[in-house]
């Protein structure tokens, strides 16, 4: 994968985020920033709004109040900026009567990625999955799955990553090699936002967390400075 | 790659990958031609009818037959793209979000026209019919092409609703009727040796139902798919 993931610079700016389901508010007013290189770990209890906001900023949720920008750009609406962004939900995104490689290529024709065959190539062997290309995602764990996944937000080189619980039903093994793989795509050029039920495996590698309560970011901070968060250091214990 | 090609290769790679799927699980337009099968099939046996009659009905049960099967492939068509929040990947890529509307239009229109196709000398078959003309082909892709369309945008309008799976025919049907009855009206006007020409306001009518919602697809896919 190239070094620099965008020729733009990655930065995120939120200021006054609300975001209304029918009348219940799951974000109020929720302002963050993130710059080139940070891998945030967004912590927050269920239902705090952490999907949502993942949601918005990679324009697939409109917002009902407030600004974001992603890359300089609102990502609404906007294919420009949709180029720039991966996303790992909670679903793997895939077909499951077609392989983890046509799936693959069909995301990689979709980007209109030169050189797709050579992208796809590359990802299958970064991600590991060279014995079970060939295999239709319906047979795959859901370790594997979710490598796949990873293989598929990462395929057009993003600039912002954005994960949403990626541990989650992962076994020992392949939360392992996702810890791995999240080393390795943390470099400069891009930003990673991770959302985190339980983080404290993921403080090791995350620069800064940030915790979304009551719809509002209230702590966001450097990894190096949580001992001057008390409530958010006992959060995090809490949930370890 | 320029806007414009950029754009029709991302419709052409959505109605690709629905191909692909479709080949590869083959639940789609088995399903369909035999339910459509099933319904002609039904009406021939249940009604008994004269010859007659029958010649008569022939035009109503094909689009019948066809506008029910449909239904069964736009909600497979759409289901596919639940499963695994598959759309969500769509909805990621980086183009103009009408192209995914249109290549999921295209591949509705083409298995629909397919079961359609398939269906005509069945119909002739049993309703002592000729339908294997080429105009009745004309208005049958036509007819198909305004209703998949409709059908493809309603079935997204659908998606996120707990009662999707009926929603679909409910919003459908009745939405659907004018391009139906003209259908209808210009297949039994070429079975009753009527030209293309003289039946120019029924597929006017159908023309105009397939401009006007790929026009809505073209305008309001983004908007319908936004949470």
């Amino acid at each position: 994968m190239a070094a620099n993931p965008t020729p733009y610079a990655a930065h995120i700016d939120i200021g006054g985020l609300s975001k209304r389901f029918q009348h219940r508010p799951v974000l109020n007013g929720l302002s963050l920033t993130l710059n080139d290189g940070d891998l945030c770990i967004l912590v927050g209890d269920n239902g705090a709004g952490k999907t949502t906001l993942l949601r918005i900023l990679a324009g697939l949720v409109r917002p009902s109040q407030g600004e974001v920008s992603v890359c300089g750009s609102s990502p609404i609406g906007n294919p420009r900026i949709r180029r720039m962004i991966g996303y790992v939900g909670h679903q793997p995104m895939v077909y499951q009567d077609l392989t983890a490689r046509e799936n693959l290529v069909h995301y990689a024709r979709l980007y209109g990625l030169a050189k797709g065959e050579e992208v796809v190539a590359d990802a299958i062997a970064a991600f590991n999955m060279a014995g079970y290309q060939h295999q239709p995602v319906r047979t795959l764990s859901r370790g594997m799955q979710q490598r796949l996944s990873l293989a598929r937000a990462t395929l057009h080189n993003p600039a912002i990553l954005l994960f949403d619980e990626p541990h989650t039903g992962l076994d020992q093994e392949a939360a392992a090699f996702f810890d791995q793989s999240l080393r390795r795509l943390n470099q400069p050029g891009r930003i990673i936002l991770l959302a985190a039920h339980r983080p404290q495996r993921l403080l090791t590698v995350a620069t800064h967390v940030a915790w979304l309560r009551e719809g509002a970011i209230s702590d966001h901070l450097p990894v190096t400075a949580l001992g001057s968060a008390p409530l958010l250091n006992s959060y995090l214990q809490e949930v370890s | 790659m320029t806007g414009v090609l950029a754009y029709l290769a991302a419709v052409w790679q959505v109605f690709r990958k629905d191909i692909q799927v479709e080949w590869r699980g083959r639940q789609g337009i088995p399903v369909m031609l035999v339910f459509a099968l099933m319904i002609v099939f039904l009406f021939n046996f249940a009604l008994q009818l004269s010859p007659d009659l029958q010649a008569g009905l022939a035009a109503g049960l094909l689009w019948v037959s066809l506008a029910f099967a449909s239904t069964l492939g736009l909600n497979r068509s759409i289901s596919l793209e639940r499963e695994n929040n598959a759309l969500d990947g769509l909805l990621l890529a980086p183009v103009d979000r009408s192209a995914v509307f249109f290549g999921k239009a295209l591949g509705n229109f083409c298995f629909t026209s397919l079961v359609g196709l398939l269906l005509l000398p069945i119909v002739s078959l049993f309703y002592q019919q000729n339908l294997l003309r080429l105009p009745l082909a004309a208005v049958l892709l036509l007819g198909v092409a305004a209703y998949t369309s409709l059908g493809t945008l309603l079935s997204a309008l659908s998606i996120q609703a707990r009662t999707r799976d009926i929603l679909l025919p409910v919003l459908l049907f009745p939405l659907a009727l004018p391009i139906l009855i003209a259908a209808v009206e210009a297949t039994r006007g070429l079975l009753s040796g009527q030209t293309l020409a003289e039946l120019s306001s029924w597929v006017y009518l159908i023309l105009a139902g397939a401009l006007l919602f790929n026009a809505a697809g073209l305008l309001f896919f983004e908007i319908i798919l936004e949470e």
